[in-house]
């Protein structure tokens, strides 16, 4: 709850529009929520609210180091290089599982669907809505989506990714059924009992517009629910639809679904790429892909140039033992650590639970939809707000825990450091070559 | 379902390894840019192997440097090494085949994509120039014809370069501690 404070101060920065905006359809425990930050925002001007950030992050400060003393300084600066290096690969074990279930195969492409129909559920579904029913929704509506994957299969293909896909659902809702028919008639060929899933497909959609609140996610859940069951014995074909006026021939339709296909990896190339996300167009894309990898293949290149200067002898005997104690409680730890020096960093302090949050749901549970969500609401500036409301439902039961565990990490690996340095007295000498040799350089 | 820990931990097992196998083939004292290349190779290969050779950039990785230096491959590879040798050795007739394929064909492609360059629009020339880049860039992307193919690719050979550097920064991080306390 302590830390809940300074997040929600910080929020009360972001413009007023969020209340404004939130205020419509609200539950319960937002309206209270809201509340609190009104009163508070009577007492605190900006100002005042800044200072008392500054002085949460000094504290912060001071925490960590009062626990990372023995930590010399230069330790300390590599790990938080380390830290920032790892902050930025967070999204890895989402990002690359969704990449391995992506690359080999059609069924790690109905895994991987599922989190992107989710995730483009959650992005239709609320504009207007807070942010806790999307997260909270979240693994729910992949589950359900992974029980019934082809389901989501053959939904998938009909909504193709990104939003512009909930536009075109409206359209086709206009069209009605019978363009529906239709285009089943056209497409029959690959598409067999495609009417069927129409028919409950559209009743999905208009059970999803019907309703417009908070019900709607829940609602949603059932109508699959029960288009589930009759789509479960469906077989594994790909479905795929032509919209009026587009070619219907087994050429131009491959080409639909490829070209489909690799919009989809591009997106998750943006993801994962950092500064990427804004832009559009695909030379812009791929440009900044070439600069991310060069950049990469350098930083290789002059971390082993490091390395090779630091070590004389080219022998890692040491350090394996080292590593071998201190890297898998390290290696475990990363994101950990990377939270607990991050608040030394006063930019990040705002971001800090939620980036705990995602942490722990990536190790703990692996919900990809619901932490890429996550990093998406932290990397847009304007829904802090939002972030805000995501963490002050978490924050109330778990913050202790992540704490301790965060600050047991951190002891353990000081621990572990204090392990490792009896062994360490061998390299002087060769410490002192490395030196000459960084001379020499 | 493999998260980035394991990776690292994978990568850095097979890294050590490959360094222990350089630093015992070679008994003389080497120059700072033969252990920079070493280092670099080792980690190259290690990183390749985590992969098993299931990604086309990986494979590449392993068959370009088992040209120059076969001992530290064959160790990293370890003790999948008969089957993969063989699949190895198998592989690179293929690739040789594709290459003389490949070079009959690209040319042809190269003037067909000039002559359609010609009508297009420059974006489109932008992209293609963007991709061969790109192509350029991830090992064993001039084979990849296909687009969705090297866009894959491309995903995965940025994960593992990541997971790469994380742990080669740690362990220089780490060594530099080491020695400078």
């Amino acid at each position: 709850m302590n830390r809940a404070l300074p997040e929600m101060l910080n929020c009360m920065n972001a413009p007023g529009t969020f209340l404004a905006g939130n205020c419509t359809d609200m539950t319960v425990l937002e309206r209270q929520r809201a509340r609190m930050k009104w009163h508070l925002h009577e007492h605190n001007d900006p100002i005042q609210l800044h200072q008392q950030q500054q002085g949460y992050n000094f504290s912060g400060n001071e925490l960590s180091g009062v626990f990372s003393v023995p930590i010399p300084a230069g330790q300390a600066q590599g790990f938080m290089g380390l830290v920032c290096g790892d902050s930025a690969v967070k999204p890895d074990p989402c990002s690359e599982n969704r990449w391995a279930e992506l690359g080999y195969g059609s069924c790690g492409l109905v895994v991987n669907n599922n989190g992107a129909a989710g995730f483009e559920e959650m992005i239709n579904g609320r504009n207007n809505n807070s942010n806790i029913s999307r997260t909270f929704s979240c693994p729910p509506t992949v589950a359900a989506e992974k029980k019934s994957n082809d389901a989501v299969l053959s939904q998938k293909i009909s909504l193709p990714t990104g939003k512009e896909s909930f536009k075109k659902r409206k359209a086709d809702k206009v069209q009605s059924n019978k363009a529906v028919a239709a285009e089943d008639d056209s497409t029959e060929k690959r598409m067999k009992g495609c009417a069927e899933e129409g028919d409950s497909k559209i009743t999905e959609q208009t059970s999803t517009k019907n309703n417009t609140n908070n019900d709607r996610e829940s609602s949603g859940d059932t109508s699959k629910d029960n288009s589930k069951a009759s789509e479960v014995q469906k077989p594994d074909y790909i479905h795929v639809r032509a919209r009026r006026g587009q070619a219907t021939d087994s050429h131009s339709l491959a080409e639909r679904v490829r070209r489909e296909k690799i919009s989809e990896r591009m997106k998750y190339l943006q993801d994962l790429v950092p500064g990427c996300n804004k832009i559009t167009g695909k030379a812009g894309m791929l440009d900044e892909i070439i600069n991310y990898v060069q950049s990469l293949q350098r930083q290789v290149e002059f971390l082993s140039m490091k390395l090779a200067a630091v070590n004389p002898r080219l022998d890692f005997n040491i350090d394996d033992l080292f590593a071998k104690e201190m890297f898998p409680a390290c290696a475990a730890n990363f994101p950990t650590i990377g939270m607990s020096s991050e608040m030394t960093n006063s930019a990040y302090v705002q971001f800090n639970p939620v980036q705990q949050m995602v942490s722990s749901c990536g190790l703990d549970m692996g919900i990809n939809s619901s932490d890429l969500a996550l990093r998406r609401t932290i990397s847009a500036p304007v829904s802090i707000p939002e972030t805000f409301l995501d963490t002050s439902c978490f924050t109330q039961a778990p913050p202790t825990a992540i704490w301790d565990a965060d600050l047991q990490n951190l002891f353990n690996v000081e621990f572990q450091q204090g392990r490792t340095t009896p062994f360490q007295s061998q390299p002087f000498t060769g410490s002192i070559e490395a030196s000459n040799l960084k001379m020499e350089m | 379902m493999r998260n980035s820990t394991s990776l690292k931990q994978e990568f850095l097992k097979k890294w050590i390894k490959g360094l222990q196998v350089c630093n015992s083939s070679s008994e003389k004292k080497m120059t700072i840019m033969e252990r920079k290349k070493a280092i670099k190779m080792s980690a190259d290969i290690a990183m390749a192997s985590t992969r098993n050779g299931t990604t086309c950039w990986s494979r590449a990785v392993i068959a370009n440097s088992t040209q120059s230096n076969r001992v530290v491959v064959e160790r990293i590879l370890g003790p999948h090494k008969p089957s993969r040798s063989v699949s190895m050795v198998m592989h690179k007739k293929i690739l040789k085949k594709s290459r003389r394929v490949c070079s009959s064909r690209s040319r042809r492609v190269l003037m067909r994509k000039r002559d359609v360059a010609k009508t297009r629009s420059i974006a489109k020339r932008l992209v293609w120039k963007k991709t061969r880049v790109l192509k350029s860039l991830v090992p064993g992307g001039e084979f990849m014809e296909d687009e969705m193919c090297l866009i894959a690719e491309t995903l995965d050979y940025i994960v593992s370069l990541r997971a790469q550097v994380d742990v080669m920064r740690c362990l220089a991080t780490t060594t530099e501690f080491i020695n400078g306390k």
